[in-house]
């Protein structure tokens, strides 16, 4: 009899298949990550330099350095490059962090040989030519004017600026003027600085076999490009005095809205557990905050919680935008929730839910080639292993709703908090 | 390749499967066939309205999330302007959940009153976020009203104005279900590590005592064809003049919607394409170039944007985009260029069918337009086109009196 009322039975989730990523030495030392999965001939390789705007001396040397590895290198001219590339349906996304420049190169497999003969030339033997810049500070310069126009981004770069202080590289502070101060002598020192083996990993997924890997030694493998590791400088955070901030933007119906405050780094022993902690918070989709201030209240399409770990530093963020008359009670919802953490054991249930779903995600995580090759580098990034998932899973299976509660004790405290809005106080 | 096995049930519902052993999920895919162009003009943004409604509980099941969640399932949706898709994973053995869950809400909604006076407020506030407090936000409402006069192509799925939304009724939301929301208006696609046979017996359980709804075949008064150009200029408060073209284009069953596709590709598609290395790099005209289709599953649009560069006027920038068109227009493309973007067009599929869960969104959305079997005949229609019938389809297409122009100037 079909009985609608009832859930069918739910199955715990007992295998987990977590193929991980097999390590060999090209001869000049750079270590390839690679991992052999998925059923169709695509292969995705990045280049990961330690080339981040950590190591800059200016404000978007790292970043267009980084555009320019496409705008001309010693055999092939910019749009010589975009033809091998386009020709082939093969793509290459060129991107800065704040600690990583990458590369990443996604080809099927029987084009490979034509697409890394480009990007070794490409990384190798980069010319930055002068034309192509101009274009190329044009084009940013023009999308820097929209972004600033946006509440989102004005938030989360003044947030930045009051955890780190304006001049730490994990601040978020690029200006209209520092435009037209870059030259190309800059970007030119970076590259030879930075761009080298010796600064440089790489993490290959997909349909990777011997002859994937005899390609890379073949274009990477040399010690034509090979220098020492740059040691990365140390910078001291100064966090703003004052507690809350406020970018006024004339005109928008809408206010950006970031709380958050330091967190600690992935190798701490809290962070697994804290983790959780903060899914509960506002990390899915059933979390307290989109409980509350979106499916109860309708303050807003969407609100989360995250932490954001850096390789020096991790950072807990709320994120939200919301009309602008909705800002005092959403802010007053969000220390409402922690409040709710730090003095009410989460139910059973919920917890049962949260475990059963984050499982889910666990499975989706390390499902697929792109997906292994994305909990890898979460980990190589910060130097740990494969135990760092045994150890997530052992926490999700085992965590209490007491641990929970001091956890948030400890680590959710309103008061302890950064808050910045950007939007129309009028 | 993709393989898939389908059949329908007594109560109209498609069926397709596709078996995936790589994974250790499954996707649950029901994709109805209602959007935005089936709503009456007075109230607009209703389908997507209805979305969001759907996650607010069914007849049997007050909570749609947390059984899901306790299944460790993940799940989201869409509204288009042709069709609004319902898509889930779930690890394969807890598969039925998905069934429990999707049949529940195809048979009936809550209808509860608070959700829908919540989702009201969560929806007006996602049109502000991406519509009203974005800078070029309301481009795309714009371009919609000046191409379009009569088809309902001429509003956004979001709606027309956000006192459409408020305004919405309980009644209203009744009707809507019972119109389009049934079985014999819907598709169900699975893929995953399962078999055709399970799925089948599943599916009679959950979605066969559904009853059908007999729903009617739509009626759209067709877009009369466009006979002069149009031109519409506005002031705003953004960093950048934009220039945006666009010309009305045939529908997605037309070979000739494949030869529209390789036209946006070999003017736009990446840097090696002809706007970007001829306007963007070489003339530096313009910091952002950009040639599209809409997409949609009637005649849609074909659409040229672009960015001038500093000093460079909207008149200049119209017309260096007009005289790529025009060499579209008189000259054939090269065989080179051909084989590229159909080279990029393979490779793009290929790397579509390395996930289960876009395997199962395309399956759906192709049944909706009309057959499955499309994701897998269309390598071969692109690869029919000729240099020819992409000059004779360019002829057809960038005709001034088939144009609408709409200049978004930057507030001084």
């Amino acid at each position: 009899m079909l009985n609608r009322t009832k859930q069918p039975i739910v199955n715990p989730i007992e295998h987990i298949d977590m193929v991980q990523a097999e390590k060999r030495l090209l001869s000049n030392g750079i270590p390839v990550y690679f991992i052999n999965a998925g059923s169709q001939d695509v292969v995705k390789i990045d280049f990961i330099f330690e080339a981040g705007t950590w190591f800059q001396s200016s404000n978007l040397v790292s970043s267009l350095c980084n555009s320019m590895l496409e705008e001309g290198c010693r055999n092939f001219s910019a749009s010589e490059i975009a033809e091998r590339f386009d020709f082939y349906g093969a793509y290459i996304q060129l991107v800065a962090d704040q600690n990583y420049g990458y590369a990443n190169v996604v080809s099927l497999g029987k084009h490979l040989p034509a697409i890394l003969e480009v990007t070794e030339n490409m990384l190798k033997h980069s010319v930055f030519p002068e034309y192509e810049l101009e274009v190329l500070i044009d084009k940013n310069k023009q999308k820097f004017l929209l972004e600033n126009e946006k509440v989102r981004t004005l938030c989360q770069k003044k947030f930045t600026q009051v955890m780190f202080g304006e001049e730490h590289p994990y601040a978020m502070n690029n200006k209209l003027e520092d435009f037209d101060q870059i030259n190309r002598e800059m970007l030119v020192q970076f590259y030879q600085t930075y761009y080298h083996s010796g600064n440089c990993r790489i993490i290959a997924a997909g349909r990777i076999d011997e002859s994937v890997l005899d390609l890379l030694e073949t274009h990477f493998g040399g010690s034509d490009w090979n220098q020492k590791l740059v040691p990365a400088a140390e910078f001291v955070m100064k966090p703003s005095p004052q507690k809350f901030h406020h970018v006024e933007k004339a005109n928008g119906s809408q206010s950006a809205i970031r709380v958050g405050k330091m967190w600690v780094s992935k190798s701490h022993p809290d962070y697994i557990p804290l983790s959780i902690l903060v899914t509960i918070f506002g990390g899915y989709f059933g979390s307290r905050l989109m409980a509350n201030i979106r499916e109860e209240k309708g303050y807003t399409y969407g609100i989360g919680s995250f932490v954001l770990s850096l390789k020096y530093a991790s950072y807990l963020i709320i994120s939200t935008e919301v009309g602008n008359e909705y800002v005092e009670p959403t802010r007053k919802e969000i220390a409402f929730e922690m409040n709710r953490l730090q003095t009410e054991p989460v139910s059973e249930s919920e917890l049962a839910t949260l475990k059963s779903y984050l499982l889910g995600e666990f499975l989706r995580d390390f499902d697929g080639p792109f997906a292994l090759a994305g909990s890898f580098k979460a980990i190589n990034d910060f130097g740990l292993d494969y135990t760092f998932y045994d150890r997530y899973l052992d926490t999700l299976r085992n965590i209490t709703p007491e641990e929970l509660m001091k956890l948030a004790r400890q680590y959710l405290n309103p008061d302890d908090c950064y808050t910045v809005v950007a939007g129309s106080m009028g | 390749m993709i393989h898939f096995e389908r059949t329908k049930l007594a109560n109209g519902l498609t069926v397709i499967v596709h078996q995936d052993k790589t994974t250790p999920m499954v996707a649950v895919d029901v994709c109805y066939n209602v959007g935005s162009r089936d709503e009456h003009p007075d109230r607009t943004g209703f389908a997507h309205l209805f979305e969001h409604l759907m996650f607010g509980g069914s007849k049997h099941i007050p909570s749609y999330d947390e059984p899901l969640q306790k299944a460790g399932g993940d799940n989201n949706a869409f509204t288009s302007n042709d069709l609004t898709n319902y898509y889930l994973t779930l690890p394969k053995n807890n598969i039925e959940t998905g069934f429990w869950l999707e049949s529940d809400r195809m048979l009936e909604l809550a209808f509860s009153k608070s959700s829908l006076e919540v989702q009201r407020n969560v929806v007006i506030e996602e049109f502000k976020q991406r519509y009203l407090n974005q800078p070029y936000g309301d481009v795309w409402p714009l371009l919609r009203q000046l191409a379009y006069k009569v088809h309902p192509y001429q509003w956004p799925t979001i709606g027309r104005e956000i006192s459409h939304i408020e305004q919405a009724t309980m009644q209203q939301v009744k009707d809507f279900f019972f119109a389009h929301y049934a079985p014999d208006n819907a598709v169900l696609v699975v893929t995953g590590d399962v078999q055709f046979d399970q799925v089948v017996t599943m599916a009679e359980h959950w979605f066969g005592p559904i009853p059908s709804r007999n729903v009617k075949p739509r009626n759209i008064a067709q877009e009369p064809e466009q006979t002069e150009i149009r031109e519409q200029t506005v002031v705003r408060d953004v960093p950048n003049d934009t220039i945006y073209m666009a010309y009305h284009m045939p529908e997605r069953l037309d070979p000739a919607y494949y030869a529209t596709d390789l036209i946006s590709d070999v003017l736009s598609n990446g840097n090696s394409s002809r706007m970007y290395q001829n306007l963007v790099q070489k003339e530096k005209l313009f910091t952002e170039l950009d040639a599209y289709l809409s997409g949609d599953y009637e005649p849609g649009l074909f659409i040229v944007s672009g960015k001038p560069s500093n000093g460079i006027s909207i008149e200049t920038a119209r017309k260096a985009i007009e005289q790529e068109l025009d060499r579209m227009k008189q000259e054939k493309v090269s065989e080179y260029e051909l084989e590229k973007v159909k080279n990029k067009m393979e490779a793009n599929i290929e790397y579509a069918e390395m996930n289960y869960l876009t395997k199962a969104m395309n399956l759906a959305t192709n049944e909706i337009l009309q057959d499955a079997e499309l994701i897998n005949s269309q390598v071969q229609l692109y690869h029919s086109v000729t240099a020819s019938y992409i000059q004779e389809v360019s002829q057809q297409l960038f005709l001034p009196e088939n144009c609408s122009v709409l200049n978004y100037i930057a507030k001084k």
